[in-house]
């Protein structure tokens, strides 16, 4: 099956730093899975997905959507940004508006929807993520984890096909995780995508389907968790046999985990 | 600014359709510019906090509050109309003081003037107030979309008033940062250096947030010009219109009896 998105030796350099955060990046995304996407702090996850967005362009090497090479013209990029949402890693940075309902209608109007419809969907988007009863609040007056269920509420109201998440449950309390993984489960029994950055090894464990490791902006591993956990050399490099081991009583130390 | 705000979307007719609102508060603005009796001003003041606690639920006191401070800059500033001075004796004046060899004097004309600004201003003040105590500033500026306001001026400011708050928020954060690491109370000195490491950090930030707000909003399909909205659902203003007209009728009536 052709793969939703394909990385093929992209190199990303922030404009005026020397250090590039993406270098050599190759990977295939498979569609239709659950994606963890894990790494250090800085090993460029949040570089990567602006990339699956179009919103940054490689220096060098080329980004493929569905097996076709990424055109950077408005119309390309229109195309591109319906079908892949992208919920934002700060939701101060995505939420632009004071007004909730303001905000969750921002992407389904820029789709050119009527508005009965975009009515619809920034409700069911709202219901989906618990949120019915801020929807006349401003935003200022929202808690951390209120925010990031409003932005990713935005983002499930443009009905993507592919869905990024950057770290969104970080700043959610247990009940409200809960929520958001029957969001994503019912997302994803639809035959969609989801992406998600994460620094919680359960998930990766025990939610994801595929597994992509990052190190100093390079792809070190992709695979279902159980070749993850099968792969000692993986585990050795990038330090997860030892965290893992760690943090995870249940893990046994030779890596050789059934599943 | 956070406090007006609060009470602006958690009164009672904060979902009232704005229209209704700024209809009252303007209409009564006018009034009170335009007939000349203090007792206007005053009858203003009267209605605008009978309809702020009656009407929309605002704690008596908040609304005393606002306009009290407002009063002490308005008495203030009024003071150059009461007074004049001189350097002979005013022989019409009420009450006059003697100053060096300067006269300090109060005419009755010059009373009546003072007194009369001081209604008027408070009276268009407490319409304001009014105005914006029940109503939140989107409301306001949906509104101005509705009567075809350049769609530019009112994003810009939307943009600038959620901005307001994350820059309030953030300032909060690392100005609480700083304390809990002492660099408020340690000395005069330090107290400088962390006031200054807070602005710049405050002025790399706000554009660092501007760029990745920059990515958000094309994430989501914006590609330059107007934000598109969508009407907001308001309760329609059916019996409030009335209570405009009971407030506009009275001001007529107080100003032609007296
Ligand atoms: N705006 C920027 N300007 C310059 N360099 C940046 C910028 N943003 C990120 N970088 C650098 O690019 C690299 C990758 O950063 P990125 O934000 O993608 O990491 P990340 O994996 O998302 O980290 P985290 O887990 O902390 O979110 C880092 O070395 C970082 O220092
Ligand atoms: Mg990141």
């Amino acid at each position: 099956m052709i793969p939703v998105f394909e990385f093929k030796d992209v190199c990303f350099q922030y404009p005026g730093h020397d250090e590039f955060a993406l270098q050599g990046f190759n990977v295939k995304l498979p569609q239709g899975e659950k994606i963890a996407v894990v790494g250090r702090n800085g090993s460029g996850k949040s570089t990567f997905f602006l990339h699956c967005n179009g919103l940054y362009r490689p220096n060098s090497g080329g980004v493929f959507f569905k097996g076709e090479s990424l055109a950077y013209d408005r119309k390309a990029l229109r195309q591109l940004r319906q079908q892949v949402g992208l919920a934002f890693q700060n939701p101060d940075d995505q939420i632009f508006s004071a007004n909730v309902f303001q905000d969750i209608s921002f992407g389904p109007l820029n789709l050119d929807l009527d508005e009965d419809e975009v009515r619809h969907r920034v409700q069911s988007a709202a219901e989906a993520c618990g949120i019915t009863h801020l929807l006349q609040r401003p935003t200022h007056a929202l808690s951390g984890g209120e925010k990031a269920r409003v932005a990713l509420a935005g983002v499930l109201a443009m009905e993507p096909e592919v869905l990024i998440a950057d770290e969104p449950m970080t700043s959610l309390d247990p009940w409200a995780r809960l929520s958001i993984f029957e969001i994503f489960e019912r997302f994803h029994e639809q035959g969609k995508t989801i992406v998600m950055a994460t620094h919680s090894l359960s998930v990766v464990r025990y939610w994801s389907s595929y597994v992509i490791v990052l190190q100093a902006g390079r792809v070190t591993f992709s695979g279902t968790p159980k070749e993850l956990l099968n792969n000692p050399r993986v585990l050795e490099e990038t330090g997860l046999s030892k965290i893992w081991w760690k943090v995870d009583p249940a893990f046994p130390e030779n890596g050789a985990a059934d599943f | 600014m956070r406090i007006i705000d609060r009470y602006a979307y958690q009164n009672r007719i904060s979902r009232l359709d704005p229209a209704c609102k700024t209809g009252i508060a303007f209409g009564a603005l006018l009034l009170c510019l335009l007939l000349n009796k203090p007792l206007v001003g005053l009858t203003t003041i009267a209605w605008m906090y009978f309809l702020a606690v009656f009407w929309a639920r605002l704690n008596w006191r908040v609304f005393g509050k606002v306009l009290l401070a407002e009063s002490a800059f308005l008495i203030l500033a009024s003071l150059g109309v009461f007074f004049s001075v001189s350097l002979k004796r005013d022989v019409g004046s009420l009450w006059d003081w003697r100053l060096a060899s300067f006269w300090i004097s109060v005419s009755r004309a010059s009373l009546q003037q003072g007194m009369l600004l001081i209604a008027r201003a408070a009276g268009a003040a407490s319409a304001m107030n009014f105005l914006t105590l029940t109503t939140p500033l989107m409301d306001l500026l949906e509104l101005s979309r509705r009567w075809r306001i350049p769609a530019i001026l009112v994003d810009l400011t939307a943009i600038i008033y959620r901005f307001v708050f994350v820059l309030l928020d953030r300032f909060n954060i690392m100005f609480m940062a700083q304390d809990s690491r002492l660099g408020y109370t340690a000395s005069y000195a330090r107290t400088m250096n962390s006031a200054g490491l807070l602005g710049s950090r405050l002025f790399i930030n706000a554009f660092q947030h501007s760029r990745r707000l920059q990515l958000a909003l094309e994430s989501r399909g914006y590609e330059g010009g107007d934000f598109r909205a969508l009407p907001s659902t308001y309760q329609p203003c059916r019996y409030q219109a009335w209570i405009g007209v009971a407030v506009f009728a009275s001001l007529f009536a107080v100003w032609g009896v007296t």
